[in-house]
């Protein structure tokens, strides 16, 4: 499905017609305020605390410094997509079983983010994965619990 | 186990303040003053009226309009004199966000700028030894003492004194403040991101001149709190626009307004000094300034309880606490996790390890000698009861030997003993409904990720009940519909609302005992898809025990309460100001091992231990991740936390990139060690841990950096171009 003008946004395999949408407009905004996809946090809107990562063509974006015209027809793959990745239901269960979150505000762009990076190296050792997700913040947990489900996924293998 | 909200929150589906909306909804922008201190001459809304999309624009006089019930003596929401840079003197409702930005940018506004007290060292550049001047901006003085303080000093034969000074410090909750405000009649309504609805309800309704019956708070999920969401800070201004607009208004801070808006730690300086005789701590005297910024006279809340936490918790034979609470143009001193406890204690306890190290003494063990242990009296005469500080500080001397024998060459190891007085006065209330298919919790409270609600209540109802956590359901109210509760905060959760949980389960096991015809309480269970209660050999699905009308309306109803209870102070010893009891005693002593750079002067933490007292640990993973978290963010004031404010009032670090809070790699491995066996008032013993375990951070830190370099650090955070200078000054 597209727009009279063509241009679609293609967001976990469903394409949303965006030739209404500015062209200034925030993919994080489009997502969030057009698609009711709120799984999606906004948290800084300012690239410095990963709660709003997607993947784009999966690789992990920050959805706040992309605009929704620039992503073209490279696939967006959001937190309510994830599972549909078997990576990204490898993370879940990891954070699930380590207990890896509190208040929650962060978890969707941490297994976002872990779900590209897994996908993009999938033989990357758990320090490498834990110094790409440095870019996410966490204020609840002090990463300790994030630190030991990520540990446990690379003990499981690719 | 599993926390319940984990699912939802690992697929995206849990609805925070920033997620929610209403039907017909509309956005809002705070207009911000330009200057930190002035009176508003004039204020011109009507550009903003005319801009696109607006729908409503207000300031003062519209406030008044609006309120016409309002007692004469109420705070303005929005204020005739400006008391901090950004406070909101205007608020636009539009159709849209970026309109309403819009329209923000459009208001004029005439300000007649006003002296301006940027810091603590413009009004007082030191301790005020020979008193105040008369026209002093102080929101409070404190004075208490105890016995012949000058007589311990003068018979001293060791005496050291420290002056400390200690920055302030941000929450940072990933999601900002956020609200939705809507009107039905005669009845004012919010849902909003918050740790305590009834305190919104409280702090909104007495801004706005609202009878409790009138406004209806409705707690979101929340994305973190540390206290930043204690009391109401967004809600006013959404009400407001709300009843000007006849729409429901959103509002939500954005990332910087939270930074510039937030009310949280503010810098203090301090004065510690100890006198020794034979080995003994026989005297302290402390000297607080503690800027609380735009607070009103008479709203100080800190510095009568903070001030405490210098002498630290040890027996004195004299005392002298003295402290003022000086009025700057900042936003007001606001909760923060155990607010000033981390840097009162990184005062209080790196002045007792320097002490010791002066003596020759080991500083554990210096401690270790004067600590309270239960029976003993705080030096404001209270009975200190069960207290874990002498086994936590033997476990960490333990931790220590062996670490050193371990550790690389030049790692300094610092211990920090904390204290914190968890539980609160304060009290609560929980319903619950037994059916022959769950129990269900009603009750006030919304999980801010600490597990309190979630894990810790439900766990109580596990216990207690015999069933297991599937069959617990919690169901939130607002504050029209759900039991009373004072809020997340102070540690208090599990200790009052647990213990509330636990209170009405053990009348509904007994009940239930009653009804099995056995002769004490049962315990109840799940067979097939259906809940049983047993006692005494006698057994019955729940659905035969319950009466036909409990059946069809609502099952089988127990109500438990909390009642808020705390020691008592010796009157005689305050002088001046007010001065609190605590509640549960709770001790934390940390182990922190570091390795500073001499040219850079980074310090990395390269391994932590954390002993918490904890009276009776009811659910091992949420004491843990409490833990770890309370550790972390410790890290952060110990680090690199600091909130700068120009001379112009303005806060100029007011984003993540230059306000450092910790990210992955900079925690390191943290030991968590739970100390039982003194029990609390909480349920089973239990003592809260929210907030303990960032108190001794800071103290650690600087006490390993001591033993890494030899050189002490008197101000935080213990940044590198800090520890360099110190260092180089050496």
């Amino acid at each position: 499905m597209s727009g009279p003008d063509g241009s679609a946004l293609v967001v976990n395999g469903r394409a949303h017609p965006i030739d209404g949408v500015p062209s200034h407009e925030r993919l994080l905004d489009t997502l969030r305020g057009r698609l009711d996809l709120k799984g999606t946090k906004e948290g800084c809107r300012t690239g410095n605390c990963g709660a709003c990562t997607v993947l784009v063509d999966g690789r992990s974006a920050l959805s706040c410094l992309v605009l929704t015209h620039e992503v073209g027809d490279e696939p967006v793959t959001t937190i309510e997509g994830i599972a549909a990745d078997p990576n990204g239901r490898r993370v879940q269960q990891a954070f699930l079983e380590e207990g890896a979150l509190q208040c929650g505000y962060c978890t969707p762009g941490f297994v976002v983010a872990l779900t590209g990076l897994l996908s993009e190296s999938p033989g990357a050792t758990a320090e490498e994965l834990l110094t790409d997700l440095q870019g996410n913040l966490c204020r609840c947990t002090g990463y300790a619990a994030i630190v030991r489900a990520v540990r446990t996924l690379r003990a499981e293998g690719p | 186990m599993i926390r319940a909200d984990a699912p939802a929150k690992l697929e995206g589906r849990i609805r925070f303040g920033t997620d929610r909306t209403r039907p017909g909804m509309l956005w809002a922008a705070l207009v911000p003053a330009p200057v930190a201190h002035g009176r508003i001459r004039q204020l011109d809304l009507d550009p903003a009226r005319r801009a696109p999309g607006v729908v409503a624009a207000i300031g003062a006089a519209e406030e008044r309009a609006l309120l016409p019930g309002r007692g004469a003596e109420a705070t303005p929401i929005f204020p005739g004199e400006i008391r901090y840079r950004n406070q909101p003197i205007a608020a636009i409702a539009a159709r849209s966000l970026e309109e309403a930005r819009a329209a923000a940018r459009a208001v004029r506004a005439e300000i007649e700028p006003l002296p301006l007290l940027a810091d603590l060292d413009s009004v007082l550049p030191g301790w005020p030894e020979e008193g105040l001047p008369a026209d002093a901006p102080i929101n409070a003085h404190v004075r208490a003492r105890h016995g012949d303080v000058e007589g311990e000093f003068a018979r001293a034969d060791r005496v050291r004194r420290d002056a400390f000074r200690t920055s302030g410090v941000a929450q940072v909750p990933l999601e900002p403040h956020a609200c939705i405000a809507w009107i039905e009649g005669e009845v004012w309504h919010v849902l909003t991101s918050t740790q305590s609805p009834f305190g919104v309800r409280e702090d909104a309704g007495e801004l706005l001149g609202l009878p409790p019956e009138r406004l209806v708070v409705e707690g979101s999920w929340v994305g973190g709190g540390f206290g930043g969401k204690v009391a109401a800070l967004v809600e006013p201004y959404a009400l407001l626009l709300a009843a000007a607009s006849g729409a429901p208004v959103r509002l939500a801070l954005t990332y910087r307004e939270e930074f510039q808006l937030t009310r949280s730690t503010l810098p203090a300086r301090v004065w510690i000094a100890s006198a020794v005789r034979g080995g003994h701590l026989t005297a302290r005297t402390v000297r607080l300034l503690l800027d609380t910024g735009g607070s009103l006279p008479g709203r100080d809340f800190a510095t009568g309880y903070a001030i405490a936490f210098l002498l630290g918790p040890y027996r004195l034979d004299a005392f002298e606490v003295e402290g003022y609470a000086v009025r700057t143009h900042k936003p007001p001193f606001g909760s923060h996790r155990a607010p000033l406890a981390p840097q009162c204690t990184f005062a209080a306890d790196g002045h007792t390890d320097a002490l010791a190290r002066d003596l020759g003494v080991d500083p554990v063990a210096f401690r270790r000698a004067h600590v309270w242990t239960a029976g003993d009296r705080t030096a404001l005469g209270q009975e200190v009861g069960p207290f874990g500080a002498a086994a936590a500080l033997d476990r960490a001397r333990a931790l220590q030997e062996e670490w050193r024998r371990s550790m690389p060459a030049g790692t300094g190891l610092g211990v920090g003993l904390g204290y914190w007085s968890t539980g609160t006065g304060a009290g609560g209330e929980v319903r619950l409904s037994l059916t022959p298919e769950r129990l269900t919790i009603h009750e006030g409270e919304r999980e801010i990720g600490s597990g309190s609600v979630v894990r810790g209540l439900v766990a109580m109802a596990e216990r207690t009940l015999g069933l297991p956590a599937d069959r617990i359901v919690l169901e939130y109210g607002d504050t029209a519909t759900a039991p009373y509760d004072a809020g997340v905060f102070g540690s208090r959760t599990l200790g009052a609302l647990g213990q509330a949980v636990g209170a009405a389960a053990h009348e509904l096991t007994a009940e239930l005992g009653r009804r099995l015809g056995a002769a004490g309480p049962a315990r109840l269970g799940v067979e097939g898809d259906e809940l049983w209660a047993a006692a005494d050999g006698r057994r019955s699905p729940i659905a035969q025990l319950l009466t036909p009308g409990e059946r069809d309306h609502g099952g089988l109803l127990r109500t438990g309460r909390h009642y808020g209870r705390s020691g008592a102070i010796d009157p005689a010893r305050v002088h001046a100001g007010e001065f609190y009891a605590y509640h549960d005693f709770t001790a934390s002593v940390h182990l922190a091992a570091v390795q500073v750079d001499r040219e850079t002067g980074q310090v990395t933490v390269l391994r932590y231990a954390a002993i918490q007292d904890a009276g009776r640990v009811i659910d091992p993973p949420t004491f843990r991740a409490q833990v770890e978290g309370g550790v972390a963010m410790g890290l952060g004031t110990a680090l690199t936390e600091e909130m700068l404010w120009g001379p112009d009032g303005r806060l100029e670090n007011p984003g993540l990139l230059d306000y450092r809070v910790p990210t992955l790699l900079e925690i390191p491995p943290i030991e968590v060690i739970p100390l039982e066996g003194f029990p609390g008032a909480g349920p089973e013993g239990a003592k809260g841990v929210g907030e303990p375990p960032i108190i001794p951070v800071p103290a650690a830190v600087a006490n390993a950096v001591a033993d890494a370099t030899g050189v002490r650090l008197y101000e935080l955070p213990l940044t590198p171009e800090r520890v360099a200078r110190a260092l180089m000054a050496r």
